[in-house]
């Protein structure tokens, strides 16, 4: 019971990161029409920057994530036209076999990661881990470590800054544009193909920030990929598929539910837990915890 | 009056705040063509897909051959007898015409040698036998839409909804289409038809119901609708066919 | 499939049921099981993934779970191995309609991932359970015949290409299947209920992997969750239904052999490299979508010229002003 609070605020902080995860992840999904499966990949792939910047540089992690960002964005926005080809393909089912492709570019990323970083679980040190605000009252004690709240910072940034750019930019009017209706998006004016370069960019710079981080909080390697796929998921499908104002509760109900695992139970079942939850709101409301999913 | 085959009941549908369809209410008369008419945005798919078992009324009811159908999904629709196209056609692209067919015909011939026969005899109603072996997506525009309304015959409906099956076609393979369409009506399917090319829903309906911002704002013979100045007015600026 | 192939097909089968008597080595009996019981898995899946449109990248739950129930139905309860099988595979049915309920009505991407997360809870349930043998595994009875088990197999995944074969292209099932992978909403209109359609498809593709799985199990005597409720089943029977091409039957079954011979070669010669071949799988996969978008036998078809055009190639739109009503 002593330990309530922090469960609570530990699942809060963590589900801050996957609501970034999250709204990355169904940007692409919206303008793009496209599931990566490489989501966890690309995290993954960030992780390890920050901590292999980091031990070269010296610089602390949140220093680089602006570095990060530009250079994944950059891979991004480069890798955005093979995916491009496959979704313009000529089989039946291009969003499927975009899906294929980016399971079998994640799969790869994952050997290419276990070949060169090793099988080891690492962690990205940084000054502000050490660090953490500690509470007390009575038999409740808290104990909030500052790189989680830098966490915390991070998701209301992006978010503010990504609600800025959808809404204010002309940018932003182009991608809404694009999300609704492509051909009448294209006949405004709208470059598809540029707009859907700068998207996946935009997508992939920031899930290699958000990887930085989480190889700050949590951990980094090789095989971390997966879990978080199937996070952006569960955050995805149980906010209700394009319905992004439920992304914020589920991905605390996401970070919460891990949090109450490390905390009371055995971390091992997490992914168990998440996916009986994810059944039993699926079998129950098939569009999302709020009914407003497509 | 004799039971319709029809009875659109006071349905109302929204979607979050938005009202797409209110309060609308009509019945369709076994054997007429009813025409369903009104400016863009007025909501006449809208109330397609409501009555096809697309959308579940919000309020109101659908009838159909005198049993409630309200919220039903459309493959039950279809198995008691509603066809429909629809207005972006929706061919099934890797197929082949003769395919695209057999699957409907699938319905009343669950024997795939009978359901192949019955698709052939479809196809030479609607004039496509020669393109029956062709992917669904080699077809133009016109030939699309006479699949589609291919698909909707091979189930042997009763009751057609026709969602403006000739749109974008040349005046001849409109006059084809027209042609068409009394065909089957002849045969004893009663026709719900929504329509932009005036000239087209005035010749063939029976009657006529306009709606106007998800309401309705008439109903009666085209000439009498042709009067009516509400219909004129809501119709004020936009372009005849 | 014209009745040509189905011939093709039998006498392909009669060739492989005389097998045995032809070749005595007992490494060559043992490849070619393997390599049927790919077929096998590859078959499966498409029935999935190319006939309906659904990944589903928990196949290899199924598998895990045919190899699991027979071996502790064996082990634990002393059934007899026939009865363990096909026990396995009734418990196939009951999981795919139980899983498939709530994550066939998602579409095909998200039921792809929902599948994906599932198969990973269900290694990690079978590395925590006592039942199970946790992460040490189970060991079957031992019973060395490999042909015996040459035959089983070749049974089994012959009977279920010919099942499917029935099912998916002479039976109405199969084209319906193909009217929701083209256009769900569409389908509806014409009667299809997608959903239930969906399920069976799901139970018909489970079935037949958990008893393949079952039969794996008495064959190699050792499970554990790492060998048959891993990626691996799911991520190589992916790219031999890609590479071999999607929504045919022939298809699976040129994947699944070249792509196991690959793999036989690359694991006889290149062990130590584990992590390449995970990579070589993951770039096979991409590049197939990429660069054979119908697969080795789609390409080889189309290059041979169509006996109806590639459902790629929209007609070019006749103008609207030809004196002709063009259809």
């Amino acid at each position: 019971m002593e330990l309530l609070p922090q469960a609570l605020v530990d699942g809060i902080l963590l589900g801050a990161i996957y609501i970034i995860i999250a709204v990355a992840f169904s940007l692409v999904y919206g303008v793009m029409h496209v599931i990566d499966f490489a989501v966890g990949e690309w995290i993954m792939f960030g992780a390890f920057a920050g901590f292999y910047l980091n031990r070269a540089t010296g610089l602390d992690p949140l220093f680089l994530l602006p570095a990060v960002f530009v250079v994944f964005a950059g891979i991004g926005y480069l890798a955005q036209p093979i995916l491009q080809r496959v979704l313009s393909g000529k089989r039946g089912n291009p969003l499927l076999m975009a899906l294929v492709f980016t399971f079998g570019l994640g799969l790869m990323f994952r050997g290419l990661a276990q070949t060169f970083f090793g099988f080891y679980s690492l962690s990205t040190p940084s000054r502000l881990s050490t660090g953490s605000f500690f509470f007390e009252k009575g038999s409740f004690f808290l104990t909030v470590s500052h790189v989680r709240l830098a966490g915390l910072v991070y998701a209301i940034l992006i978010t503010g800054g990504l609600q800025y750019l959808l809404k204010y930019t002309d940018f932003g009017l182009g991608v809404r544009a694009l999300a609704q209706h492509k051909e009448a998006a294209g006949l405004m004016g709208v470059n598809a193909k540029r707009t859907n370069g700068w998207v996946y960019a935009l997508y992939v710079g920031i899930s290699g920030m958000t990887g930085v981080l989480i190889g700050t909080i949590l951990s980094v390697s090789a095989k971390m990929g997966p879990e978080y796929t199937i996070f952006a998921f569960f955050v995805v499908v149980l906010a209700g598929m394009g319905y992004l104002a439920g992304v914020p509760a589920a991905a605390f109900l996401l970070g919460l539910i891990q949090s109450f695992f490390l905390i009371y139970l055995d971390p091992g079942y997490t992914l168990l837990a998440v996916f009986g939850v994810l059944y039993v709101i699926l079998l129950v409301s098939p569009t999302g915890l709020f009914r407003k999913g497509v | 009056m004799a039971d319709p085959i029809l009875s659109v009941d006071g349905v109302s549908k929204a979607f979050g705040g938005l009202m797409a369809v209110s309060e609308v209410s009509f019945s369709v008369q076994r054997g007429e063509i009813m025409g369903l008419i009104g400016p863009n945005g007025a909501g006449k798919t809208t109330l397609f897909n409501v009555v096809s078992g697309y959308y579940a009324p919000t309020r109101g009811k659908v009838v159909f051959d005198g049993k409630d159908v309200s919220g039903k999904p459309p493959y039950a629709l279809a198995a008691r007898g509603i066809g429909r196209t629809f207005q972006v056609v929706k061919p099934f692209p890797g197929l082949s015409v003769l395919e695209n067919v057999v699957i409907a015909a699938f319905l009343k011939h669950p024997r795939r040698a009978d359901a192949e026969a019955h698709a052939w005899k479809v196809l030479e109603v609607t004039g496509l036998t020669d393109r029956a072996h062709e992917a669904a997506s080699s077809l133009t525009l016109a030939g699309r839409k006479r699949l589609e309304i291919s698909k909707a015959l091979a189930l042997e409906p009763i009751f057609l909804l026709l969602d403006e099956v000739v749109a974008g076609l040349n005046p001849t393979e409109v006059d084809r289409t027209i042609e068409l369409i009394l065909a089957l009506r002849a045969r004893g399917i009663t026709i719900l038809i929504v329509e932009h090319i005036m000239r087209v829903i005035m010749r063939i309906s029976d009657r006529l119901v306009v709606l106007n911002f998800g309401e309705k704002i008439a109903e009666g013979s085209p000439a009498d609708v042709a009067a009516n100045p509400a219909v004129i007015e809501a119709y004020l600026g936009e372009a005849h066919a | 499939m014209r009745d040509r192939r189905l011939l093709g097909s039998l006498a392909a089968f009669a060739l492989l049921l005389a097998l045995p008597a032809v070749v005595r080595d007992t490494f060559f009996l043992r490849v070619s099981t393997e390599a049927i019981m790919w077929i096998g898995l590859a078959l499966t899946f498409d029935v999935l993934a190319g006939y309906t449109g659904y990944l589903n990248f928990g196949h290899s739950a199924f598998f895990g779970l045919g190899c699991y129930t027979t071996a502790i139905l064996m082990v634990r309860a002393g059934w007899p191995f026939p009865a363990a099988a096909a026990a396995g595979g009734a418990a196939a049915a009951v999981a795919a309609v139980v899983a498939g309920l709530p994550t066939l009505r998602l579409r095909g991407a998200y039921f792809a991932i929902a599948t994906w997360a599932l198969a990973r809870g269900i290694q990690q349930l079978a590395l925590m359970m006592t039942i199970t043998g946790g992460p040490d595994g189970m060991r079957l009875p031992p019973f060395l015949d490999p042909k015996f088990f040459y035959y089983v197999m070749l049974g089994v995944v012959g009977a279920t290409f010919f099942l499917l074969w029935f099912l998916l292209e002479r039976a109405p099932f199969g084209l319906k299947l193909k009217a929701i992978r083209e256009d769900e909403q569409g389908a509806k209109a014409l009667g299809l209920n997608p959903t239930l359609l969906k399920i069976q498809a799901f139970v018909l593709s489970a079935v037949p992997t958990a008893v393949i799985g079952g039969i794996f199990a008495y064959w190699v005597t050792f499970i554990d969750p790492a060998s048959t409720l891993g990626d691996l089943v799911s991520d190589q029977a992916l790219v031999m239904v890609v590479f071999g091409g999607m929504g045919t039957l022939i298809g699976p079954v040129v994947g699944a052999v070249l792509i196991f011979a690959f793999k036989t070669v690359f694991w006889a010669y290149l062990a130590e490299y584990e992590v390449l071949y995970v990579i070589i799988l993951g770039a096979a996969i991409a590049a197939s979508v990429v660069f054979l978008p119908n697969g080795v036998l789609g390409e080889l078809l189309y290059r041979r010229g169509p006996r109806k055009p590639a459902a790629s190639e929209p007609a070019a739109p006749v103008p609207a002003t030809s004196g002709k009503a063009e259809v």
